[in-house]
């Protein structure tokens, strides 16, 4: 009784400091505001959405979609191509990673590149190499059979997200002190003996978080999927048509659901492994002595794989360069600018309306998601873990869930949000903003947490309250992290697709919309010079923001600029 | 001159919830005078850290008051109250120069521009850190750092200034001049401080009143020689220097002496603690520079040197007088005396208006 008595006044005194920074007590009204309207009402639409059937509230559509296979196959389908991709994907990344951290392996900076490209290119890309390659009229054309389907969808995503595993797991095995395999080795274990006593159970949190990164972005893949899914039907593309294609609103929901709720539950499946590795050992600069001398044999293959899989990634962005010049995709290979007048033509107000919106989104999400990864880790205040919560959700939520969400949400006026959003440039703008934000976020709270707190309440007990702290002290501390969040935030708002595709209208369209559609209309060539114009767009950004960051940043941590 | 300056009152902190409460903080009453400076004592987890961060306001109190010149500071957040913290890494703005640094706490306050100045070169001038001022924090030593900490702190003139555990990162040479600097500083400024430390020759060299703390409690309150010379438990007694404990019985008491039995042999004690009696168990706390080691005798008790440590000043003895009783004795200026080797056996008897006697009570906790 007692001590709960006890917390309670604190929380009340907590509670009366908080009063008296209105500032702050204002600012943090309104993060709750908009998260509110734009993360949680939404999603909170998908669901009451789902579950009207006929007009009426009750589990209708579930039933319907358990029942018919129908509905049903799309579920199993995108579960066993996570699971494969994953797999794949994750044992890929592992090896460039091994190859990355604990060899002598030449040229690393280059495979670290090619292996981070996909990350920073249009998702789809890759699905548009795959049927310049191995499509019906392609270089290797029906060398495997029909590329439309799993076998294609796997290939295409493994490429796709491998990276994703590789960034991830480097982080990892590079805290594991070099050392300890010495260690190991001078108590007379033999390498392969090391690896598997010691190298992997130190690991294999990691890896199984690695596993989950690759499933939920596999599981949530709409743009791949698409392109090439052929008639292996998958819950995102499913759930498009459902809305675009059939004006049928439940039943997209309804398989929105079905998606969220695997992606969701391994995100914090994901977020719990990570949370484990707290064993790993970070002790200064590792002393790499023992990968000097390394045995032939793991050597081989590791340098195999990674040589092949590096040309794999090359030869796919080569066959889009190539194929971009190409005056008629598999019938005239004369080499030829048309593709790329045509597709200027045709796209210049995609392009533009792309380049405006990402300039706005930008840094609105970088300020914005500092400031909540300010609040998260320095401020305390009610509903903090629920603020940390619902900012964080729209990153394990499938860009299909979200953008479904939108559309119901916002097509009509409601309580919390007078005006129709429908239609405008605004509501790609609220969406990229909210969609983006949590890697600001992740950047910020990585950054503070790094920042001793002794420092900002050095300010403080100087007199200076949260906010002039948060501009004065916080912010010029946080520059690095802050800008490696625009970076992020710039190369989404270019590349996004999944959510975006629910949102865009005749008014405000976007340059993934638009290469979509010459793919839809197998105009290949256009997709692949508009795919390439994208790219160099894209690395142009993110050598300006370096440039920027690297002046503004010097002597202070470095943050990575890419996840 | 005022006397209770700084009041807390009944002061408790408990973290977490439910069954996980733990009180770090667990009642404890103080009073400060004006221009003294107090020192927080005790090992980690004892509190003292938790208590100065209350007075500043970075933990809220549970229950309990704390008064700064007579008004309760208990609900102002840490930028409205008149105290100003030395932080145990420094916390300098990485950013800022060290005059930005310094003026820092003027500047939110939108004090005048050439007071700011003036004011700046004064304190750097007084701390001896001229010359600096354009630097970053990370082109300083850790010794001028520290100082700049200080500056930035005693430029706000704040009532009561604390420091925690500032001396902490600096290496033993500069700790010792440091510690006498921050002294003669708060002397001759006569600012009211409090002093977190869990170094007890820091804490006997600098302050007015030593606290000991231990577990959230306080144990101790009083000048550095009375609780040095005058502990009033086991932990005090071996957490400030070292102490040899003997349990021993009160043979006889005349007004000034207590005759004491141990093991046999009658020990005299100075009779502080009136309330001991005739036959009580007590414990006697030894220190090692009041153990005389010389050759065996009658009257002496008998032990063999198990161990001898050689450090030019002095000389460290361990003699074991049984299997559980091993005692530390420390002889000064040992080319003085005769050394003793390892296996020799030896006589202690003790030095009697030095020794100690706690209650069986005290001698427990």
């Amino acid at each position: 009784m007692n001590k709960k008595k006890s917390g309670n006044t604190s929380r009340v005194i907590n509670f009366k400091k908080l009063l008296r920074e209105p500032v702050l007590l204002l600012s943090i009204l309104i993060v709750f505001y908009l998260l509110t309207v734009f993360v949680i009402f939404p999603l909170f639409q998908v669901f009451k959405t789902s579950l009207t059937f006929e007009g009426k509230l009750g589990f209708g559509n579930y039933i319907e979609v358990m029942k018919k296979s129908y509905y049903i196959q799309p579920f199993i389908n995108s579960m066993i191509l996570g699971v494969l991709t994953a797999t794949i994907g994750t044992f890929i990344g592992f090896i460039f990673s091994y190859a990355i951290t604990r060899t002598p392996m030449k040229g690393k900076k280059i495979f670290r590149l090619i292996a981070t490209f996909p990350i920073v290119s249009p998702p789809f890309v890759i699905a548009l190499a795959a049927i310049l390659l191995f499509g019906r009229s392609g270089v290797f054309g029906g060398m495997f059979g029909n590329i439309y389907g799993l076998k294609g969808l796997v290939l295409v995503e493994v490429i796709a997200y491998s990276p994703t595993a590789f960034l991830a797991l480097v982080g990892v095995l590079r805290a594991i002190d070099p050392s300890l395999e010495e260690a190991a080795m001078d108590l007379g274990a033999s390498r392969l003996r090391v690896f598997r006593k010691v190298i992997f159970p130190l690991a294999t949190p990691g890896i199984v978080s690695a596993w989950l990164l690759v499933f939920i972005q596999s599981v949530a893949d709409f743009g791949n999927p698409m392109i090439i899914s052929g008639d292996f039907s998958v819950l995102s593309v499913q759930a498009y048509l459902q809305i675009t294609g059939m004006y049928d609103l439940p039943r997209g929901a309804t398989l929105a659901i079905l998606l969220l709720i695997p992606t969701v539950a391994a995100f914090y499946l994901q977020k719990y492994f990570l949370s484990k590795k707290s064993y790993v050992t970070v002790t200064g600069k590792p002393t790499a002595a023992t990968i000097k001398n390394l045995e032939w044999y793991i050597k081989l293959p590791v340098y195999s794989l990674c040589v092949f899989f590096a040309g794999v990634v090359l030869l796919f962005y080569g066959m889009v360069f190539y194929g971009s010049f190409q005056k008629l995709w598999g019938v005239d290979s004369t080499l030829t600018l048309d593709n790329y007048v045509q597709m200027w033509r045709v796209g210049k107000g995609y392009i533009f309306d792309s380049l405006i919106i990402a300039s706005i989104v930008t840094p609105i999400t970088g300020f914005f998601g500092m400031f909540i990864a300010y609040l998260i880790t320095r401020k305390n205040f009610p509903g903090k873990n629920l603020m940390e919560f619902s900012s964080m959700l729209t990153f394990a939520v499938p860009g299909t869930v979200v953008g479904i969400g939108y559309v119901v949400a916002f097509n009509t006026t409601s309580a919390i949000m007078p005006f129709t959003l429908t239609g405008t440039g605004l509501i790609i703008i609220i969406l990229l903003v909210f969609r983006n934000m949590p890697v600001g976020i992740r950047n910020g709270v990585a950054a503070l947490q790094q920042i001793d707190p002794s420092i900002e309440e050095a300010s403080i007990d100087l007199g200076a309250d949260s906010g002039t702290t948060f501009r004065k002290i916080t912010l010029p501390m946080i520059t690095p992290a802050f800008f490696s969040g625009l970076v992020y935030s710039f190369v989404r708002s270019m590349t996004a697709i999944s959510a975006i595709i629910f949102v865009v209208s005749g008014k405000w369209n976007l340059i993934t919309v638009a290469i979509l559609g010459f793919v839809d209309n197998s105009q290949y060539a256009q997709a692949a010079a508009m795919s390439l114009l994208l790219i160099v767009i894209v690395l142009i950004a993110l050598g300006l923001i370096k440039l920027i960051t690297d002046k503004l940043g010097q002597g202070m941590n470095s943050a990575t600029v890419v996840e | 001159m005022r006397q209770d300056y700084l009041v807390l009152k009944d002061l408790t902190k408990k973290f977490g919830k439910g069954d996980a409460v733990v009180t770090a903080v667990d009642g404890i009453n103080l009073t400060v005078k004006e221009g003294e400076l107090i020192t927080l004592l005790g090992p980690s987890g004892c509190g003292k850290t938790t208590t100065l961060r209350m007075i500043a306001g970075f933990h809220t109190p549970t229950s309990g008051d704390i008064l700064i010149d007579g008004d309760s500071v208990n609900t102002l957040p840490p930028n409205k109250r008149p105290t100003a913290m030395v932080f145990q890494n420094y916390a300098l703005f990485p950013h800022l120069t060290v005059r930005e640094n310094i003026s820092f706490g003027l500047k939110v306050r939108g004090d005048n521009k050439e007071e700011i100045i003036r004011k700046v070169d004064e304190i750097m001038n007084l701390i001896g850190l001229n010359g600096l001022a354009d630097r970053q924090p990370r082109e300083l030593s850790g010794g001028q750092q520290q100082r700049v900490s200080l500056a930035r702190a005693m430029i706000m003139e704040p009532k009561v200034l604390l420091f925690d555990e500032p001396l902490s990162n600096l290496d033993a040479m500069l700790r010792v001049s440091t510690r006498l600097e921050i002294r003669k500083l708060q002397q001759r400024v006569g600012i009211t401080s409090v002093y977190v430390t869990h170094d007890q020759e820091e804490a006997m060299t600098l302050s007015d009143q030593v606290i000991i703390m231990k577990d959230g409690l306080i144990q101790q309150i009083g000048a550095p020689v009375e609780i040095y010379s005058h502990p009033c438990n086991r932990f005090v007694a071996g957490f400030i220097g070292k102490a040899n404990f003997l349990d021993a019985t009160i043979k006889d008491i005349n007004n000034e002496q207590l005759i004491l039995d141990f093991m046999g042999k009658e020990i005299i004690a100075p009779h502080w603690n009136k309330s001991l009696k005739q036959g009580d168990s007590v414990v006697i706390v030894a220190r090692p520079e009041s153990v005389i080691i010389d050759e065996p005798s009658e009257d002496c008790i008998e032990g063999t040197v198990i161990n001898s440590v050689y450090f030019g000043s002095q000389m460290l003895y361990e003699v074991k007088i049984t299997d559980d009783l091993i005692f530390r004795i420390e002889v000064a200026d040992p080319q003085q005396h005769i050394q003793y080797s390892a296996g020799i056996k030896v006589g202690l008897t003790f030095k009697d208006r030095s020794l100690h006697i706690l209650s069986a009570k005290e001698g427990a906790l």
